[in-house]
């Protein structure tokens, strides 16, 4: 396979799975992320939020998967239904499981991450910047962010088949839309 | 593959004369193209294979190793192109 093949595949392989098998595949990943994210301590605290806590529990971890999932997959699910018609929600659901799995590299990032005492940086907020581990972790997390959103974005285009300024508009409100509804969630239920 | 589009200024073009090959006799006039041969001949395939496949988006999904949403938003491009055609 070419590299370009292996590129495509990594930012849109709902060209070649969606509905079902993706919803199989993204439950299998977001569970084991859930699993490894309570041995290292990874808080997914929102749609596109990914924090490190001092103590994390399996029902902790996976409510707030879950959380997520459901924000997520329904507010894009609403959104589909307001721009686009004849799509299925199972396509919706597999395919925006499925791009949740970038941030199994944050849970795994976990167990090697030393984390900075928060009345150290409280005095000095610049010693995070000579801290390795927080560095590698802040490019970490933006490459995981960029690659969740991208895997997002395709999922919503093809699912729902819509494209251009209709796409990136209602992709960008429904985004916001299920990371501030999540968060209220969370804070509420949790 | 019959050209449906002119070289020089990609009007779409018309059929003036056609031949039988058995008798040489030639009809001439001006006719227009059917929708399908303005459709590429990737969209044509498409159509084909459709066909063939009685209508199933899930079988020509599995047939192309696509995925069904794919093959959905495909045909949807050829409807649309077609429904330009048609106006």
């Amino acid at each position: 396979m070419k590299s370009k093949d292996v590129l495509g595949l990594m930012t849109n392989p709902f060209t070649r799975i969606a509905g079902w098998q993706a919803f199989v595949s993204g439950l299998a990943i977001v569970i084991l992320m859930g699993v490894i994210g309570t041995y290292s301590h990874a808080s997914f605290n929102g749609v596109l939020d990914a924090h490190f806590v001092q103590h994390m529990t399996f029902v902790h971890s996976f409510s707030l998967l879950t959380i997520d999932l459901i924000c997520l997959v329904l507010i894009m699910w609403l959104t589909g239904l307001i721009v686009s018609k004849g799509f299925r929600f199972v396509d919706i659901l597999g395919t925006m499981t499925l791009a949740k799995a970038p941030f199994i590299i944050f849970a795994i990032t976990g167990f090697f991450y030393k984390a900075i005492d928060p009345k150290i940086i409280a005095e000095n907020p610049f010693v995070i910047f000579q801290s390795l581990s927080f560095i590698v972790l802040m490019i970490l997390s933006l490459f995981i962010i960029i690659w969740n959103i991208t895997l997002m974005y395709n999922a919503f285009k093809i699912s729902c088949d819509v494209k251009g300024g209709k796409l990136a508009i209602s992709f960008i409100l429904a985004l916001l839309v299920s990371e501030v509804v999540s968060q209220i969630l969370i804070y509420k239920l949790i | 593959m019959l050209p449906a589009y002119c070289p020089s200024c990609h009007s779409q073009l018309k059929v003036k004369c056609l031949k039988c090959e058995n008798c040489q006799t030639e009809v001439t006039g001006l006719y227009d193209l059917p929708v399908l041969a303005l459709l590429s001949s990737e969209d044509q395939q498409f159509i084909l294979r459709f066909v063939i496949n009685s209508g199933s988006l899930k079988e020509m999904a599995s047939e192309l190793k696509l995925s069904y949403p794919t093959v959905r938003n495909m045909l949807n491009e050829i409807i649309n192109k077609i429904k330009t055609y048609e106006k």
